[in-house]
């Protein structure tokens, strides 16, 4: 995957010329989506649960073949151990099976969140039933853990889970802090190496420019979260894959209830396109390096969607469900004013 | 009977399983309940993603024990989670029942299936009736379809109610009807009645309803039925008028008796079994957008 970087540097890309990538007022989707016709996308990191079926129809419709939704902090802090476990059992049920039906293969990382691991009464409960969870079909690792305000409760519960991590042989999704994230972040991946997690287990997640090569320099995979405001801009991302290429560098959009996109994928592989990064490159970055990190579970097969997921007509439902009667998802039915 | 189920499923199994499968899922059978639990639920990373085709004396075997139950065309994770739930002892009721629901409560799809599967198999049949009726206001699809078809435990234990519900929700879905045990024998005038109106509100929205459905209407015609008749007969479809001519012919009620013969050739094909309600037996129909 080296040779890959310095293909980079024998291909000089505009970086070269100018410090600004592509960046016109009037770039539009609609006009440059033609640019990655044809390529698949794998998010592997998108909260649909709050999400609508216009995202996954867009997202479908982008090219988004498969995607992982990481457990996580719905908003509204929950109280009983009832609330978590009916939310895991929807990542593996429900929001699965809502997923099929827009012919989007479905994983989930399962995982006590670090926001809800302050809640040590609550959280010593969810630790008992996370193992009926972590070994389910479809499940790809354990996520997404690590820290929020990193305090005691945080770290304990980082660590139990980074065991059970251990013990199922699942990779390890890390979410790292919005507040003294480098830190936080050197932090999560010492404790992981002291546990002694090899960092190919590991995906560390919202990197930005001031983590990623502690990241990368220590084997661990660096992933990037393209969200307005917060997180990382594409065009910012487009300048981090042109200086370190590819390897194991994966980009998600983490869209939750939040202002975000789920197509930030295929978005962020169009500027990529724009600004001469080579397919290869957009290639593993947006579907095939993620697929191989969390692969380590066994539990992707890439036949189950490579070649687009069939939606099985014996799956279909057409009652109080999101395919109503006969339904077929279209994105373009949205330009007709006749709802039928 | 359990236990002729339990080593036909096994015999089935064993034909399907390489030698490793079928030491891990052998091994597993026998462990303590908790661990039998893991498996079931673990069950996708030992055992390959392959269907399993039981021979067709193994079929009317599986039929002679237990009527209406079938494994036909089931993974063989299903069918070996199954198989692990007809190997744990229920000798203590209340145990036996925490373990299953336990397995209920946290189940994902493909594991809802093999429980749903597996109700006509497991200890206190009547314990599992709220889980069952449940499955039936399920929206996963494979879900309905594990309770609902191929599947006597509804036939053997819903109440009418809940029978009504289970074939309502199936003709809504456009689900294959004559898949469900029991159809005809649990068809009933409160059924007939809702379907009438059903139709009613199909045809009114210039949909239809698939053809087998009038099926249910067989034993219970009156002067309301017999109108839906009239409008079948009328209707552009041949499915439709073929249903039409079925019911009355099956009927042995003479005024749609009369009515069949207005249509001589219609009468013709369903007196001489040409046509038959197999022949309206569709798998795949979407009444909603197009007619078959």
């Amino acid at each position: 995957m080296c040779q890959n970087h310095k293909e980079f540097e024998q291909n000089p890309s505009h970086f070269e010329e100018s410090e600004e990538v592509v960046s016109q007022t009037d770039l539009s989707w609609e006009s440059h989506r033609s640019l990655i016709e044809g390529m698949r996308f794998f998010d592997p990191h998108i909260h649909m649960v709050s999400r609508t079926t216009d995202d996954y129809e867009a997202m479908r419709d982008a090219g988004i073949v498969a995607l992982i939704e990481p457990a996580f902090w719905v908003g509204q802090p929950r109280t009983g151990l009832s609330t978590f476990k009916d939310y895991f059992s929807s990542l593996v049920g429900w929001e699965r099976f809502r997923s099929s039906q827009f012919g989007i293969k479905h994983y989930c990382t399962i995982g006590l969140n670090s926001r809800e691991a302050n809640n040590e009464p609550l959280a010593e409960q969810v630790m008992e039933i996370l193992p009926l969870y972590l070994y389910k079909e479809g499940v790809v690792g354990v996520g997404e853990i690590g820290f929020d305000d990193q305090t005691a409760a945080e770290e304990k519960y980082y660590r139990l889970q980074l065991e059970l991590a251990k013990k199922a042989k699942l990779p390890v999704q890390i979410h790292t802090p919005h507040r003294d994230k480098k830190r936080g972040t050197e932090r999560s991946m010492a404790i992981a190496l002291e546990h002694g997690i090899d960092p190919s287990w590991v995906i560390v997640d919202h990197n930005n420019e001031e983590t990623v090569k502690s990241v990368l320099d220590q084997g661990f995979w660096a992933a990037f979260t393209i969200y307005p405001f917060t997180k990382m801009s594409n065009e910012r991302m487009v300048k981090i894959v042109d200086q370190y290429g590819p390897e194991r560098i994966m980009v998600n959009s983490a869209a939750d209830w939040g202002i975000s996109d789920p197509l930030a994928i295929p978005k962020t592989a169009v500027l990529m396109k724009l600004n001469g990064i080579l397919d290869e490159a957009i290639r593993l970055v947006t579907y095939q390096n993620a697929i191989d990190a969390f692969a380590k579970s066994g539990q992707i097969d890439v036949n189950d969607f490579e070649n687009g997921l069939t939606i099985d007509q014996s799956q279909k439902f057409n009652g109080n469900t999101i395919l109503r009667g006969g339904q077929e998802p279209d994105a373009k039915k949205k330009n007709t004013l006749l709802i039928k | 009977m359990l236990e002729q189920l339990n080593s036909l499923l096994w015999e089935i199994l064993d034909d399907h399983l390489t030698v490793a499968e079928a030491s891990w899922l052998q091994e597993q059978g026998n462990a303590t309940p908790l661990e039998l639990m893991t498996a079931f639920v673990a069950a996708p990373r030992f055992l390959a993603k392959r269907t399993t085709k039981p021979t067709v004396a193994q079929n009317i075997e599986l039929n002679e024990i237990l009527e209406g139950f079938s494994v036909e065309d089931w993974g063989i994770v299903r069918l070996g989670r199954v198989w692990l739930l007809s190997c744990l002892d229920s000798t203590h009721r209340e145990e036996y029942c925490r373990h299953i629901e336990t397995l209920f409560d946290t189940a994902e799809m493909n594991e809802l299936v093999a429980l749903y599967s597996a109700l006509p198999l497991l200890a206190y049949p009547d314990q599992w009736l709220f889980r069952a009726t449940d499955a039936v206001r399920s929206n996963m699809g494979v879900v309905y379809e594990a309770i609902a078809l191929r599947n006597p435990y509804p036939y053997h234990h819903f109440s009418e109610l809940a029978w009504n519900q289970l074939v309502l929700k199936g003709i809504f879905n456009d689900k294959p009807l004559h898949l469900i045990y029991g159809l005809e024998e649990r068809s009933n005038e409160k059924l007939v009645l809702t379907l009438s109106d059903f139709a009613h509100e199909r045809w009114a929205a210039g949909r239809w309803v698939a053809p087998q459905v009038w099926r249910l209407a067989t034993r219970f015609l009156n002067e309301t039925l017999l109108d839906d008749m009239k409008h079948l007969f009328e209707s552009s479809s041949e499915y439709d008028q073929q249903a039409a001519a079925l019911v009355c012919y099956h009927s042995n009620h003479e005024p749609a008796l009369q009515l069949l013969a207005n249509y001589p050739h219609l009468q013709k094909v369903v007196n001489t079994h040409h046509i038959t309600w197999a022949n309206l037996e569709f798998s795949d129909l979407n009444t909603y957008v197009s007619k078959p």
